[in-house]
């Protein structure tokens, strides 16, 4: 039987993207399969990104427009793997879609129909740092340019008979007709980039996340700083202030988890650079175990944040406190013993985890959920899955920054494009099949 | 003069509000420059697509301007339209009177105005375009492997396919580093284990040429099409021909000789690493001339001097002390470090085996290594500077990986560069980590950076997948059509364009003394032309002309 040249793609983060972008050029068709309404994963919530300190959107929004352009390449927001069936070269999947109630090609993003929508909710995207409608995009600038309804809180759904979106769309783009969609499609292979969450830090009451009004977890303080953000950009506490000083608290919830979360050593320094650049004289305390800034752009970000003027404090068990507006934060300094330092903002590293769903998924693919959660792949091939034709790329496998990202994207699309071909040699010990 | 139509997009309200159109379509038409005036509400959508299609056949159009959005959103689609009614896509120009106008100028008489100049200048401007080509090339699929370690060998593996070879070069025997390991890490399987099928894999496959013992002499050409020239041990001299060149020179371990505190290659009992695991930790424990009661392995070492920390070497003397523990229970070992360095998600674990098995940590912030007669004195500094001193009969010292030396002189030849450190660069860090600004060149392994073998395994893929995805044996390769020309009349060959074009497009053509530009590499940056002081260097689709007309037409 002839094989199925067309590839699967699970998740449009940095790694759906890149493997998606480069399987089109090798001419291969490819459906990339999102759950959410916008595409793009966590990296668009950063301004910045370590090591140079880029624009992240700058880098990513234009490999989003070439993906939307791409014929090869279908983008199926709003949509779930519902089952897979078959064999590699051979797997029959099968997708269902949630309605999004406007239309990808009558919307040109205007915006005209937020305003008069009287829901108002928490914006998940902005961490609930301000508020968005029932038709909503995640941020300005999410791709793709077009609202969408979410039903769970959209009068409509309660019985009300509002139009007021749609009264105010003059592109005729909204309809609240549109029915949820199940589709099947085959394809060859499947490369699996669903991308990790934050772990929820309130579960260590000794950081008293949610309890202390300026403990922030890592995802708000990016929002913060992003000009799209609910600030616009500028570093603020929860009760509109400039703080004077951030006390940055490393490996929260690493003990407890039982792996280093790679990224956050860099990222909280990046957060420092974030501080220095925004607030003027500012005093950043970063609270560290041990410092984790391997490769050789590593050591560079950290001396240059050093001269910025952040103070690196090695500490454990650090416990916050409330202290009128600010945070107390005492520790253990390993040299004279407990110590404490007062802050008006503090920020949390939590740790990076599998995203919601990956267990579910695992099993309906087929393949092995490994340590912590995190995907299984064999020990030299860290692409393969158990299951041949099933790859997997990005923070699923394991916390990673973005290069490391793109890099096992790229690896996952060789592994694709080798097909069933792939050497065999490599394949004698494969600590997956045990 | 070539006829020309103006398309104005209301982009619904978007424009249409904020812009007196009416006002402007009134002006143009005044200026008698254009040869008709369009409307739609929304040129993007499929019915103003046709609607303008339709539009330029009808009234014969030879150009056209169309007033509308951001070129980033869609000068694609309408590109896409010039090329369905058959004119050459460059034929038109897009003026972006929505970001730039509507939406950023408040009051409704300077948008317009604002929208005026900038439509004006576009109307001189698309006089000037000249229809460009689209060239396509024949490509080698072909891989070029330079250096037979571990990357390189997946690469070789991972490419070698039916309609595609693989020429390898190693300068000595294949396995790289990895030939003298004896366990890896995190698996703790022998090395040879893991490294003899995949050589065998690598010569039993009659799509990979191997060429060990040889010498990279030059690799010229381009993206596509490279030739390169190798050197055998007996001075003969082969010609290969390949689409890429993969770098995958590796690295080596750091030579602790110039930092005098460790006292390496002066006091008995002082290895590195890389010593202890080419003779076998078992072998020195049994045949020193006194039993090894304690060891001190240091972290760390050259890593100041490196200036970058080598990712790997944490794990490995974690590596070294549990072989010891697991051969000699009776060997004390300490491990000296600095900050464990242990990302990902299976170091945390290995860490706490390594502690299981008995093996001592103590965090130090200088260290200093003498000896005496009844063995080694490791002294350090604590953090809080109180000093400590062990006793030991053997000191490890856990060094990191420094740069291949050879990579300046392949840098050179591939015009690619170097970082301080000696590794070879990536087109961008983030986005393209494992090309390089010379496209078709690509960097696999510890020849970008220092890593671990999984590390090195998955960059070997990636450049598969880039190779895979880029060079497919059959397609040719389409090449960027707004590029620059040198001219030959004006250009005095002084070679200011070879320095300023970051792709190694431009070379001077040493017999004719003038510059050429490879317009398979050049991507159309247009550094050149602005950089050429004798105004030979041209760009294709922004000449000096063009911009001129069009700027002058803006300052009115
Ligand atoms: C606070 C913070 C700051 C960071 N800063 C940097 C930095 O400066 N530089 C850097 O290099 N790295 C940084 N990182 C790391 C970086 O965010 C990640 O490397 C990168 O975003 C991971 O990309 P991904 O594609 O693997 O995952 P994601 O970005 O998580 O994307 C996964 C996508 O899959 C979708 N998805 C998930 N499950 C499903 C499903 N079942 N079905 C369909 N779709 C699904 C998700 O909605 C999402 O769109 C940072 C991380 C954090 C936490
Ligand atoms: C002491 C030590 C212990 C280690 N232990 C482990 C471990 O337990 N587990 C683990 O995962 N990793 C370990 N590593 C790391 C591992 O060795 C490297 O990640 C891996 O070898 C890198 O492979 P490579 O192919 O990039 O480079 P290399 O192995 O360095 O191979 C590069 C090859 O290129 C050749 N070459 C160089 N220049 C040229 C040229 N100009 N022309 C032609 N050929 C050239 C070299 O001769 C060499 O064969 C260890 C490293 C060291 C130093
Ligand atoms: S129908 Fe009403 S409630 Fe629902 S999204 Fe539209 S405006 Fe909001
Ligand atoms: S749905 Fe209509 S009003 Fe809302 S953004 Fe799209 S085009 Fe504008
Ligand atoms: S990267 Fe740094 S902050 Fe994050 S878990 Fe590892 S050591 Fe802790
Ligand atoms: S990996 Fe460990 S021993 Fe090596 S340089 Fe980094 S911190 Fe030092
Ligand atoms: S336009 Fe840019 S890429 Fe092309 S030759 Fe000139 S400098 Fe090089």
């Amino acid at each position: 039987m002839a094989e199925n040249n067309n590839v699967l793609v699970i998740g449009a983060g940095l790694a759906g993207i890149e493997a998606s972008l480069l399987l089109s050029n090798a001419g291969r068709k490819v459906y990339l399969v999102e759950r959410n309404s916008y595409f793009g994963g966590t990296v668009i919530k950063s301004e910045e990104v370590f090591p140079n300190m880029e624009c992240a959107t700058c880098m990513i929004a234009p490999k989003q427009s070439q993906l939307l352009e791409d014929k090869n390449i279908e983008l199926l927001t709003l949509t779930d793997v519902t089952d897979v069936q078959g064999d590699v070269g051979d797997f029959t999947v099968k997708l269902a879609s949630r309605a999004r109630y406007v239309s990808l090609v009558n919307c040109i993003g205007c915006g005209a129909c937020f305003e008069p929508c009287p829901v108002s909710v928490d914006n998940e995207f902005e961490e609930g740092l301000m508020k968005r409608k029932a038709i909503f995009l995640a941020c300005a600038g999410a791709l793709p340019n077009a609202p969408a309804i979410d039903m769970d809180c959209c009068l409509r759904a309660k019985g009300e008979d509002c139009t007021a979106c749609k009264d105010a769309c003059m592109f005729d783009a909204i309809s609240f007709e549109e029915k949820d969609e199940e589709k099947e499609i085959k394809v060859g292979a499947i490369i699996v980039a669903t991308g990790y969450q934050l772990g929820d830090v309130s579960r260590f009451p000794e950081y008293g996340y949610g309890k202390i009004e300026n403990v922030f977890h890592a995802f708000e303080f990016e929002r913060l700083r992003a000009s799209n953000g609910p600030t616009e950009g500028a570093i603020k506490t929860r009760d509109g202030r400039e703080p004077k000083s951030i006390g940055l608290i490393h490996c929260v919830g690493r003990d407890a988890g039982g792996y280093c979360s790679q990224v956050c050593c860099m990222y909280l320094t990046k957060f420092a650079c974030y501080a220095f650049d925004k607030v003027e004289g500012v005093e950043v305390h970063e609270f560290f175990q041990e410092l984790s800034t391997p490769g050789k752009a590593g050591q560079k970000f950290l001396d240059e944040a050093k001269e910025k003027g952040v103070k690196l404090v090695r500490a454990r068990g650090v416990e916050l406190s409330g202290n009128g507006e600010g945070v107390r934060i005492t520790y253990q300094d390993g040299k004279t013993g407990k110590d404490t330092v007062d802050v008006d903002m503090v920020v949390l590293a939590p740790c990076i985890e599998p995203n919601s769903g990956a267990d579910a998924l695992a099993k309906l693919l087929g393949i092995e959920p490994g340590d912590f959660g995190f995907f299984k792949t064999t020990e030299f091939d860290p692409v393969a899955t158990k299951r041949a034709g099933i790859f997997v790329a990005g923070c699923n496998e394991g916390p990673k920054s973005m290069q490391d990202v793109v890099v096992q994207a790229e690896a996952a699309v060789a592994a694709v494009l080798n097909g069933s071909k792939a050497d065999t040699a490599v394949r004698r010990q494969d600590p997956a099949q045990d | 003069m070539a006829k020309i139509g103006l398309y104005l997009c209301e982009c619904g309200p978007n424009i249409a509000d904020a812009i007196d159109l009416d006002r402007v379509a009134a002006e143009i038409e005044k200026d008698g420059k254009v040869a008709g005036i369009e409307r739609h509400k929304l040129f993007c959508s499929a019915d103003g697509k046709k609607f303008l299609a339709e539009s330029i056949k009808k009234n014969g159009f030879e150009r056209f301007v169309i007033a509308a959005c951001s070129p980033k959103q869609h000068e694609g689609t309408f590109a896409e339209v010039a090329s369905d009614v058959g004119l050459n896509p460059q034929m038109f120009q897009l003026v972006n009177i929505r970001e730039q106008c509507a939406w950023t100028v408040p009051d409704k008489e300077q948008a317009t105005g604002k929208a005026l100049r900038f439509i004006r200048a576009a109307v001189t401007r698309v006089q000037y375009h000249q229809a460009l080509e689209q060239k396509e090339i024949d490509c080698n699929p072909d891989v070029f492997v330079i250096g037979g370690g571990i990357a390189g060998i997946e690469v070789a593996l991972r490419t070698a396919h039916k309609g595609r070879k693989v020429f390898l070069a190693e300068k000595g025997e294949l396995g790289g580093m990895l030939k003298e390991r004896g366990l890896l890490f995190p698996a703790m399987e022998p090395a040879g284990d893991f490294l003899g099928p995949r050589i065998d894999a690598l010569r039993n496959n009659p799509q990979i040429e191997l060429f060990e013992n040889c010498k990279v002499k030059e690799v010229l050409g381009f993206f596509g099409s490279f030739v390169a020239l190798l050197e055998t041990q007996e001075g003969k001299e082969i010609e290969l021909k390949a689409g890429s060149v993969v770098l995958a020179t590796g690295a080596q371990a750091f030579n602790p000789k110039e930092l005098a505190e460790y006292g390496y290659g002066k006091l008995d009992g002082v290895y590195t690493a890389d010593e202890i695991e080419k003779r076998g930790v078992g072998k020195l424990l049994t045949e020193s001339a006194k039993p090894v009661k304690s060891v001190a392995v240091i972290h760390c070492v050259g890593r100041d001097k490196l200036g970058y920390c080598s990712k790997m070497c944490c794990v490995n003397s974690m590596k070294i002390a549990r072989q010891i523990r697991e051969q000699s229970a009776e060997t004390e070992v300490v491990e000296l470090y600095r900050d464990l360095c242990l990302p990902g998600k299976g170091y945390d674990r290995f860490y706490k085996e390594t502690e299981a098995k008995g093996v001592k940590f103590a965090r130090f912030e200088s260290v200093e290594v003498t000896g005496g007669d009844s063995g080694l004195t490791v002294k350090y500094k604590q953090p809080g500077g109180t000093g400590a001193e062990l006793a030991v009969d053997m000191v490890v010292l856990s060094t990191g990986l420094a740069a291949n030396p050879s990579n300046p002189e392949l840098a050179d030849m591939l015009s690619i560069s170097v970082d301080e450190s000696g590794f070879f660069v990536e087109e961008h860090a983030v986005l393209n980590p494992v090309s390089t600004m010379t496209e078709g060149v690509f960097i696999a392994g510890c020849a970008r950076g220092p890593g671990d073998t999984r590390d090195t395994i998955v960059q070997a893929s990636a450049t598969a997948g880039k190779v895979l995805s880029s060079l497919v044996p059959g397609k040719r390769l389409q090449l960027e059509t707004r590029t620059s020309e040198v001219s030959e009349k004006l250009c005095v060959g002084c070679g200011t364009c070879v320095t300023v074009c970051a792709y190694g497009a431009t070379t001077l053509d040493e017999s004719r003394h003038i510059a050429v530009v490879n317009e398979v590499l050049c991507r159309g940056c247009g550094n050149c032309a602005s950089a050429c002081p004798s105004g030979a260097a041209k760009h294709r689709h922004f000449t000096t002309r063009q911009l001129n007309q069009e700027v002058t037409e803006i300052l009115k």
